[in-house]
């Protein structure tokens, strides 16, 4: 509890912070607007809205996580910490702790006000988007954002920099389904954080938005995906912080 | 109280601290002199945990760093004082360091003023000099009031106000009964402040003595004598023999004389008649003394010049 006091204050006490969170509403609400005059538009609002996190988003949320982990690395800043907190195990726990509900706020809060944004710009649409898949949307795009965000704290852990942290989680992401695919290793693909991750926002039978297709379970079997995905980064990223010299 | 027990850590078949085993007791200044390389940082990384140790313990009061429950409260430690995130204010590291071990927040106010940086509270880190970083390191130091402290070289940066303090500092924990461990490479440095040395090169334990132990175990004094007639020497130096001195004659034409004080070499030289045009007493420095126990142990000496 300490430990996630200090992180707490840490979070809030650099200027990245902010930007990144500034800069991740900037982009998703500009996205949706741009999107919803521009398109010919057959998505829905909260399918608009989950593109903005998939291209967008999901990156600014990589790199704060990146910055809160590895960041402390690049600084020298880890040493006071493990110094603080001589309880290693704590160190990821507490920076997951803060990372999660805010990154959790952050989607939510951002997928709510981007369908708020774009249902007025699309008048024509405006009867297909019910409140309850606004809510669904808006709590998926918010578990996505905190997952997301710890299974990065796990790898950065085990990385120790932010320049390697960023490139794995991006691989994984985006590259690792485009080369299984390309493989013809579509039992994989489907079960890749970011397959399933798109899957839990966009809800159960939507095509990915990496592979085209729809996967073949549901949402809360990809939410359990991710949560596994998250798990194993987590604890990797323990048992190296814990065997090393810091 | 801070106990080391055969403490070692290897790096491959490279060994940066070699079996160390000695305490640091509360109430006293305990230097901690080796040259560069020696370990000294190493080990105190050790005492923190930041290390892992290969074989051997290092305890602060009897048990492990990782154990203590709130170790900023029992251990107080500067050791880089560049490792913090540059862009947070010195008030809020503190603050944040402060809630990691629940210590009052408002130690936070007190540790700045007591350091002299009240004023600097509100600025980014990254804008320090390498003196206030120190500052900065020693209020995180004491902020959870403990009852051990480490400081690694904490002189680094400072101007002579600054190490004024420090040695004041260092003088005044030590006087609470707090135990404080203070490293450096340089002799001079720890003479004036510290109660007792610990010497390593090389990772090994050179010395562990009070420090007036060592002055008289190391800081042998010599008496240089000049005579004018060459034949005198050669008397006089018997004369020394005969009386348990251990005499030198080195080829400038002096007379260095061991284990006799000056006093007793002029009224040998008085008793004998002879003429003497000078009589010296000079103390081989702490500094010397170390150097010559460390030598052959510095890790990053420069190579001997060979002439052309």
């Amino acid at each position: 509890m300490a430990a996630t006091r200090a992180e707490w204050t840490k979070l809030w006490s650099v200027r990245s912070t902010w930007w990144c969170l500034g800069s991740a509403a900037a982009l998703m609400l500009g996205q949706s607007a741009l999107t919803a005059i521009s398109e010919s538009a057959d998505s829905s609002a909260t399918a608009i809205a989950v593109e903005g996190v998939f291209y967008l988003v999901q990156f600014v949320v990589l790199a704060l996580a990146t910055l809160t982990m590895a960041g402390e690395y690049s600084t020298g800043s880890i040493r006071s910490t493990l110094q603080w907190v001589p309880v290693r195990r704590r160190v990821p726990a507490a920076k997951c702790a803060v990372l999660a509900p805010t990154l959790f706020a952050l989607g939510t809060v951002l997928a709510a006000a981007a369908v708020a944004v774009i249902v007025p710009l699309q008048p024509e649409r405006a009867p297909d988007v019910s409140g309850g898949e606004v809510l669904r949307t808006a709590l998926a795009v918010g578990g996505y954002c905190a997952l997301l965000g710890m299974l990065t704290v796990g790898i950065a852990a085990a990385l120790r920099s932010v320049a390697g942290a960023l490139t794995v989680t991006f691989l994984l992401l985006l590259v690792a389904p485009v080369l299984a695919g390309g493989m013809g290793l579509m039992a994989i693909v489907d079960y890749l954080p970011g397959v399933a991750g798109t899957n839990v926002m966009l809800g159960e039978g939507a095509p990915s938005l990496l592979t085209g297709a729809p996967v073949p379970y549901s949402e809360f079997v990809g939410f359990a995906v991710l949560v596994a995905w998250t798990a194993v980064a987590l604890a990797v990223g323990d048992a190296l912080l814990r065997r090393r010299d810091a | 109280m801070i106990t080391l027990r055969a403490l070692t850590k290897r790096y491959g078949d490279k060994t940066v601290v070699d079996d160390l085993t000695f305490d640091v007791e509360p109430g006293t200044v305990t230097g901690f002199l080796g040259p560069n390389g020696a370990g000294k940082s190493t080990t105190m990384r050790m005492v923190l945990g930041l290390d892992h140790p290969t074989s051997g313990q290092a305890l602060v009061g009897g048990r492990t760093y990782a154990s203590l429950r709130h170790p900023l409260r029992e251990v107080g430690a500067l050791l880089d004082a560049k490792a913090l995130h540059p862009g947070r204010t010195a008030e809020k590291n503190l603050l944040a360091m402060a809630h990691s071990n629940d210590v009052d927040p408002a130690r936070v106010g007190e540790v700045l003023e007591r350091v002299g940086l009240a004023e600097a509270a509100r600025r980014r880190t990254g804008t320090f000099s390498l003196g206030m970083s120190q500052r900065l390191g020693i209020a995180g130091a004491l902020l959870g009031d403990p009852g051990v402290l480490m400081f690694d070289e904490p002189v680094n940066g400072l101007d002579p106000d600054g190490v004024l303090w420090i040695r004041q500092l260092l003088r005044s924990l030590a006087a609470e009964g707090r135990t404080v461990l203070v490293s450096s490479h340089l002799m001079s440095e720890l003479q004036l402040s510290a109660d007792r040395l610990v010497v390593i090169g090389k990772g090994r334990l050179l010395a562990d003595a009070a420090l007036d132990e060592f002055i008289a175990g190391h800081g042998t004094s010599t008496v240089h004598v000049r005579l004018p007639a060459a034949g005198d020497r050669r008397v006089l130096a018997d004369r020394l023999g005969e009386r348990g001195a251990e005499v030198e004659l080195p080829a400038d034409g002096e007379l260095v004389v061991h284990g006799m004080s000056a006093e007793r070499v002029g009224d040998a030289a008085h008793a004998l008649g002879l003429r003497l045009h000078g009589l010296t007493t000079r103390s081989a420095s702490l500094e010397q003394a170390y150097l010559e126990l460390t030598a052959g142990t510095v890790e990053y000496g420069a190579a001997e010049s060979v002439g052309v």
